[in-house]
C-alpha cells in the first residue's frame, strides 16, 4: 500500500511559515514598471514589453532566504504578491482607496501605509495606460445595447482584467537548450534579415530582437541569484549550508545560459523560468505542464550516477512545491468570489501516455503525489492523466492522495481528451502530449496557444440566463442592484405565456444562446486584437513551438497550434428548467405557462407549493432519467456547436463546461428559475446536477452527466463529487472508487475530482476554524484551505451532495 | 387478461457496496417472516404497503396543507407546532390517525415535499430488470452485480426466482441476502441462479432464537446445509446483539456451525448492533418491539472477530 514518508525539518519549518504568513502586497515590481513606462513613452508593442522585462530582471531585488535551495521571487517579502499595473489597475486603486483590501472577507492582503500612499499618488497614471483602459476604447458600438444580459458578463468599463495568462511554456526547450542557445538562434535569424526586411520582415526582425532581449533578461536574473548565493556563502559559518549555497550558486550561474545538467538544475530552471513568465505577463493560470515528464530523465541520470539520493530529490521537490505555494496574485474582490482561496492556478500535469502512446508513469510521478500528500498545500494543483494502461500502484497512490490532500490530484481521461484535441487540430503525437492549464483545460504541452481563459477575462457563459431571457422577451429579469430594470438586452423572443408549443420555447432558447455566443466571441476577439498590440509575450514565445520558425509572438498566432477557449455554466439549472417547462406546462398541462412565469418573476413568493412540487416531483438531471438528461445534452450541444464553429484572429474557438466558482458569483445576479431555484442563490456547479437534486446515487449521476457529448468540449469539463470519509477507509472502498472513475471514463467522461470530507467536519471547521487550519478542500480546478473561503463558497461545498461508498 | 406478475419492493439502492463484491444495485423486497427487535429497516417487515411520515420534510400546513382535504377517510388533521429544522421557521405539522388510515396513498401522491410517502412499490419483472441493468457498466468494471435483499425476498418466490434467473441470463453476478427462513424447495430453486448467499445466522440456541425473532432457527440451519451441499457459496452474517448473542460462547457456537458447512462458507461477517433504526420505527409508527441498547464497543467486536479467526474462519467486521 502507498504510504507517506515524513518531511525533513527544513521543509516542515518552511511549511509552517507559509501557513502562518499573511499574504501582503509588494510594490517592488510596480515601482520598476511605473518608472520604466513613464520614462519610455517612445517604445510600443513587443519591444516595450521585452525591454520592460529586461529592466525588471536587472532591478528587482533578489532574495535568498535561510533554508531555501530553490530560489526565485516576484516580490520582496514572503507570501507577498507583485502588482501588474500595465494589465488593469483601476479596480485596485478603488479598493485601495476604500481601505477594503486588508479587510475583505476573502483573500485579504496586508499593505503598509507608506505603500498605500505611494500607490494612490502614482496610480492614476495607469488608469489610462493600462491595457484594460485601452480595451474599453474598442468596445463595439452595438454591444452597449446587449450589456447587462447576465449571459455574457462583460460590462462596458473595466472589461479586461486579464488579457494574458492561462498558458504553458515549452519547459523542455528551456531545460534542454537554455536561453543562451535561444538567444543565439534569434541573433542568427536577425542577421539573416539585416538589410533584407521585405514583406513582414521588419515585424519578424523585431520579434527576434525581443527574444534576444528577454533571453538576456532570464540569464541576468539567474546570474544575480547566483551572485547572491555566492555572497551569502562567503559569509556563512555553517559548512553544510556554505556548501549548499555554493552548489546553488553553481547551478544558478549555469542554467538559463546553458542546458541543465542535473535534477537540481532542472527544478531551479523550471521554477525561475516560471517566475520570469509571471513577472512578465502577470501570474494567472500560468501552468507547469507535464512536470514528471520533464524531470524524470534528470532524476534517473543523477540516481544512476550516484549524484543524488531519493530522499534529497524528494526534499528538492517539496521545496519547489513550497515556492509555488507562496506565490500570490491579488484579484478584484468580485473576481475573487469566483476563485477564492489565494489560488494562482499553477497547474501541474502527471501521468498519461507518452508521445508514442506508451504509459508515461515514472518515479517522479509518484514523488509529485508524495509532495502533495505530505505538504497539504492549497497550490500547486495537480491533474493526473488516466488511460487504459495506468498502473495499479499509481491508481492507489492517487486515490490515497486525493483523500488526504483535498482533491489533489484531479483525474483526466486520455481516451476522451486526446481525440477531442485532435478534433480541434492537434496531430496525434501532440495531442498525446497534452497537459492541463489553469483548472481543467487541455492543451498541447509547449506547442499550442489555446488561450483557454479567453483573452480579456475569465470567459464564462451563463446558460441559465440565456433561458431566462428567452422566456422574458430578451429582458434580464434580475433587477440591477439599485432595483431598476433595464431595457431589452437580448433578442425579442416573446414571453413564455405567449409560446404555444414547447418547440417554440426551445427555439427561443437556442436563439438567445447563439446570439450571446456571438457577442461573447466578438468581444473576446476584440480584446485579443488590442492585447496583441500591447501585451505580446516574447519570453513565452521564445520557447513555444512555432514562434521561432514563424518569427511571430504567440499573441500574433506564432504558435504551431492555436485556439481560444470559453466555458459555460449552469448546465444542471437549464436542463431542469427545460424539463419542468416541458413536462408541467406543455405535457401534463398541470401548470399554466402564465402561472409558472409569474412564480419565477415573483421569486416564488406566494408560490411555495408549486416550488415544492417542482423540487420534489419534477424530473431532475443527475438521476439517470433520459427525459431530463436529454436537455443537458441539448443545451450543451447548442452552446458547444456555436462556440466550436466560431473563429478568432488565430484560429478556431473551443467550448468547455466548467465554472471555477463562477456559479456562486453569477448565481448572485441570476433571477429565480423554473427548476425551483430562488434568485441570487448559486447555480449548479460544473456539469454536476443541481445541488441536492441528485438523489439516486453516484452511478446514476455519472450516467446522466455522460449524456453530454464531452469530447465536444476540448476546453475541459469539470465534475465534482463529495464522498463521506468512511467511503475510503477500506481497501475495497478505494477499489470501488477506482471502478467508479473508470466506468465514468468508459462512458465518455472527461474529468472527475473529489472531496472526501463529511458535512459534519465542514460545519465544525466553520465553528472552530483554528482547529481546521490545514483542511484543504477541492473548489474547482484548484483547492483551498476551507477556513480561508468566504461563507457562500463554504456553504456551496457543504451543499454538494454527500455520497457514501 | 391475468394480472401481470409483480414484486413488492420498498427500496432500490444504486452504488451499493456493502452487500457483496464490487459496485452493486440492491433491491429490497418488502415483507419478512421474522420480527427481530434490532431490525434497522422496520419498513421491510410488513408485506403490505405502509404510510411513512418524515416530519423534517413537512413545510407546514399553513404554507401547504394539501394533504388534509385529500384524505377520503379524514385521517389527517392539524398537528403540533414545531420549529422547522434548518430554517428555524415555526410551522404546524399534520397529525395522522393511523386507525382511520387504510394506506390508500392519496395524501402521499399530493405531498410535494414528500413528507408523506407510501412505502412499497409494485414492479413488473421487465421494469425491475431494466432498472437494475442500467448500471451494468459499473458492475463490469468493479466485479459487482445485483443483490436481492429485503425483508425476506424469498417470501416472494414467484417473482424473485425468475428475477434471479433473468439476471443470470443477462450475465449479471447475483447475491441473495436471505434470512433462510423459507421452504427448502424455494432455497433449492434460488441455488441455481445465485452466485453468493448473504446468510444470517443469529443464534444457535433454538429457544433463544424463537424468543427474539419469533421463529425457530431449525429451518434456517437446515437451509444453510442445503446450500452448502448444493455447491452454493455463502457469506455468513451475524448481527451482534447485546445480551442476545454477544457472548464468546454464542459466537463460538455459530463459528463451529459455519465450520461444519465446509468450503461453502467464504467469510463470516460480524455486524455490530446499532440503534439508528429507531427513528424509522417512528416514521411508520411501527408499534412492534424495538430494542434500544448500547452498541457493542469496537474493542469487543474485534475480540469476537479474533475468536472466529482462531477457529480457522475468515472473519471480518462489516
Amino acid at each position: 500500500m502507498y504510504v507517506l514518508s515524513p518531511v525533513t525539518d527544513r521543509v516542515a519549518a518552511i511549511r509552517e511559515k507559509y501557513r502562518t504568513a499573511k499574504p501582503s502586497i509588494c510594490t517592488a515590481r510596480y515601482r520598476i514598471v511605473t518608472d520604466y513606462y513613464r520614462e519610455n513613452p517612445q517604445l510600443q508593442g513587443i519591444l516595450k514589453r521585452a525591454k520592460n522585462f529586461l529592466n525588471i530582471c536587472e532591478r528587482l531585488p533578489v532574495l535568498v532566504n535561510p533554508n531555501e535551495v530553490i530560489v526565485g521571487w516576484q516580490a520582496t517579502r514572503y507570501r507577498a504578491c507583485a502588482l501588474y499595473p500595465e494589465i488593469s489597475f483601476g479596480w485596485f486603486l478603488d479598493e485601495l482607496a476604500a481601505g477594503t483590501i486588508p479587510k475583505r472577507d476573502t483573500d485579504p492582503y496586508d499593505i503598509s501605509d507608506e505603500d498605500t500612499r505611494y500607490l494612490l499618488e502614482t496610480g492614476d497614471y495607469w488608469r489610462k495606460e493600462s491595457l484594460s483602459a485601452k480595451v474599453d476604447e474598442y468596445i463595439p458600438l452595438g454591444y452597449f445595447g446587449a450589456a447587462g444580459s447576465g449571459v455574457t458578463y462583460f460590462g462596458t468599463t473595466g472589461t479586461c482584467t486579464s488579457p494574458t495568462g492561462h498558458f504553458v511554456a515549452n519547459f523542455e526547450t528551456a531545460l534542454h537548450r537554455g536561453f543562451g542557445a535561444i538567444r543565439a538562434e534569434a541573433e542568427e535569424k536577425m542577421s539573416e534579415l539585416e538589410g533584407r526586411m521585405y514583406g513582414n520582415g521588419a515585424e519578424r526582425y523585431n520579434f527576434y530582437r525581443a527574444v534576444t532581449i528577454v533571453s538576456e533578461g532570464m540569464i541576468i536574473l539567474s546570474r544575480r541569484y547566483a551572485e547572491e548565493c555566492a555572497r551569502q556563502a562567503a559569509l556563512e559559518t555553517d559548512p553544510a549550508r556554505k556548501a549548499e549555497l555554493l552548489e546553488m550558486a553553481d547551478s544558478l550561474g549555469w542554467i538559463m545560459a546553458n542546458p541543465c545538467r542535473s535534477f537540481h538544475d532542472a527544478i531551479q530552471c523550471m521554477f525561475l523560468y516560471q517566475i520570469g513568465l509571471c513577472l512578465d505577463a502577470q501570474q494567472h493560470g500560468i501552468s507547469f505542464g507535464r512536470v514528471d515528464q520533464y524531470l524524470a530523465p534528470f532524476y534517473e541520470a543523477d540516481l544512476a550516477a550516484g549524484r543524488i539520493t531519493p530522499e534529497r530529490a524528494q526534499e528538492l521537490l517539496d521545496l519547489f512545491y513550497l515556492k509555488v505555494a507562496e506565490m500570490n496574485k491579488i484579484w478584484p474582490y468580485f473576481a475573487t468570489l469566483s476563485g477564492p482561496g489565494y489560488t494562482s492556478g499553477q497547474l501541474m500535469t502527471l501521468g498519461g501516455v507518452t508521445r508514442d502512446g506508451r504509459d508515461a508513469t515514472n518515479p517522479v510521478t509518484f514523488m509529485m503525489l508524495q509532495s502533495s500528500g505530505r505538504l497539504l498545500l492549497h497550490d500547486p494543483p495537480q491533474s493526473l492523466r488516466i488511460h487504459k494502461g495506468t498502473p495499479p500502484e499509481l491508481w492507489d497512490a492517487a486515490i490515497e492522495t486525493t483523500r488526504i490532500a483535498g482533491g489533489v490530484p484531479t483525474f483526466q481521461n486520455d481516451d476522451v481528451i486526446i481525440p477531442a484535441l485532435m478534433a480541434r487540430g492537434l496531430p496525434l503525437e501532440s495531442a498525446r502530449n497534452y497537459c492541463l492549464i489553469g483548472c481543467v483545460e487541455p492543451q498541447g504541452c509547449g506547442d499550442e496557444w489555446a488561450c483557454p481563459g479567453g483573452n480579456g477575462t475569465e470567459s464564462f457563459f451563463n446558460l441559465l440566463n440565456a433561458f431566462l431571457l428567452a422566456i422574458n422577451d430578451g429582458h434580464n429579469p434580475m433587477p440591477a442592484p439599485d432595483g431598476s430594470r433595464g431595457g431589452r438586452v437580448g433578442l425579442p423572443t416573446g414571453y413564455l405565456y405567449e409560446m404555444e408549443t414547447f418547440d417554440e420555447v426551445l427555439d427561443a432558447v437556442r436563439q438567445q444562446i447563439e446570439y450571446f455566443v456571438g457577442w461573447h466571441i466578438s468581444l473576446v476577439n476584440t480584446w485579443e486584437m488590442v492585447a496583441s498590440e500591447h501585451m505580446q509575450l516574447p519570453l513565452l514565445s521564445a520557447t513555444v513551438d512555432g514562434c521561432m520558425e514563424s518569427g511571430r509572438d504567440v499573441m500574433k498566432g506564432g504558435a504551431r497550434y492555436n485556439s481560444t477557449g470559453n466555458a459555460a455554466i449552469a448546465i444542471g439549472n437549464i436542463a431542469d428548467s427545460l424539463a419542468v417547462v416541458k413536462h408541467l406546462v406543455y405535457e401534463e398541462r398541470s401548470v399554466s405557462a402564465r402561472e409558472l412565469y409569474d412564480a419565477i418573476m415573483a421569486d416564488w413568493e406566494g408560490h411555495e407549493e408549486l416550488r415544492q412540487r417542482i423540487l420534489n416531483e419534477a424530473p431532475h438531471y443527475g438521476n439517470d432519467n433520459p427525459d431530463v438528461d436529454c436537455f443537458a445534452r441539448w443545451a450543451t450541444d447548442v452552446y458547444g456547436d456555436a462556440v466550436n464553429a466560431a473563429t478568432g484572429p488565430r484560429g478556431r474557438w473551443a467550448a468547455g463546461l466548467f465554472p471555477v466558482t463562477a456559479h456562486v458569483l453569477f448565481g448572485m445576479s441570476t433571477a429565480a428559475s423554473p427548476d425551483g431555484r430562488k434568485a441570487g442563490t448559486p447555480l449548479s456547479d460544473g456539469i454536476s446536477p443541481v445541488q441536492q437534486m441528485d438523489r439516486s446515487g453516484p452511478t446514476a449521476t455519472l450516467r446522466s452527466v455522460s449524456v453530454i457529448d464531452q469530447k465536444k468540449f476540448s476546453n475541459g469539463t469539470l465534475l465534482n463529487m463529495r464522498f463521506h470519509p468512511t467511503a475510503l477507509a477500506s481497501e475495497s472502498g478505494k477499489e470501488k472508487l477506482i471502478a467508479l472513475i473508470r466506468t465514468y471514463f468508459d462512458l465518455g467522461g472527461m474529468e472527475m475530482q473529489f472531496n472526501i470530507v463529511s458535512a459534519d467536519t465542514l460545519r465544525r471547521a466553520q465553528e472552530v476554524p483554528e482547529d481546521y487550519r490545514d483542511l484543504v478542500v477541492r473548489i474547482a480546478g484548484f483547492s483551498a484551505y476551507f477556513v480561508e473561503l468566504y461563507r457562500a463558497s463554504q456553504e456551496d461545498i457543504i451543499r454538494r451532495t454527500e455520497l457514501n461508498l | 387478461m391475468a394480472k401481470e406478475l409483480t414484486g413488492k419492493v420498498y427500496d432500490i439502492q444504486g452504488f451499493s457496496i456493502q452487500d457483496g463484491p464490487g459496485i452493486r444495485t440492491t433491491v429490497f423486497f418488502k415483507g419478512c417472516p421474522l420480527t427481530c427487535p434490532w431490525c434497522h429497516s422496520p419498513e421491510s417487515q410488513s408485506f403490505a404497503p405502509q404510510l411513512s411520515w418524515l416530519a423534517a420534510r413537512c413545510i407546514g400546513i399553513d404554507t401547504c396543507g394539501r394533504c388534509l382535504p385529500l384524505c377520503p377517510r379524514g385521517a389527517l388533521s392539524p398537528g403540533e407546532r414545531v420549529q422547522r429544522p434548518g430554517t428555524g421557521e415555526e410551522i404546524r405539522l399534520v397529525r395522522i390517525d393511523r386507525s382511520s388510515c387504510d394506506v390508500c396513498g392519496a395524501c402521499a401522491r399530493g405531498c410535494y415535499p414528500k413528507a408523506l410517502e407510501i412505502c412499497g412499490t409494485d414492479y413488473t419483472l421487465d421494469d425491475l430488470l431494466a432498472r437494475v441493468l442500467r448500471d451494468r457498466p459499473f458492475y463490469e468494471n468493479s466485479g459487482g452485480g445485483v443483490t436481492v435483499s429485503g425483508g425476506e425476498p424469498l417470501c416472494q418466490p414467484k417473482f424473485v426466482l425468475p428475477f434471479l434467473e433473468k439476471l443470470k441470463e443477462a450475465g449479471i453476478h447475483t447475491a441473495l441476502d436471505t434470512t433462510g427462513h423459507v421452504p427448502a424447495d424455494v432455497v433449492q430453486g434460488a441455488l441455481a441462479h445465485t452466485d453468493l448467499f448473504l446468510y444470517d445466522i443469529k443464534q444457535m440456541d433454538g429457544a433463544l432464537h424463537r424468543a427474539a425473532t419469533g421463529v425457530s432457527n431449525e429451518r434456517i440451519l437446515d437451509n444453510a446445509r442445503l446450500i452448502a451441499a448444493g455447491g452454493g457459496k455463502i457469506q455468513i452474517r451475524v448481527p451482534v446483539i447485546p445480551e442476545f448473542n454477544d457472548s464468546d460462547a454464542a459466537i463460538r457456537e455459530i463459528g463451529v456451525f459455519c465450520l461444519s458447512l465446509g468450503a461453502a462458507v467464504e467469510m463470516v461477517q460480524l455486524l455490530p448492533y446499532h440503534n439508528l433504526g429507531v427513528v424509522k420505527y417512528q416514521r411508520i409508527e411501527n408499534r412492534g418491539k424495538v430494542l434500544e441498547a448500547v452498541p457493542p464497543s469496537e474493542a469487543r467486536m474485534h475480540e469476537l472477530v479474533a475468536l472466529l479467526k482462531s477457529l480457522g474462519l475468515d472473519a471480518t467486521l462489516h
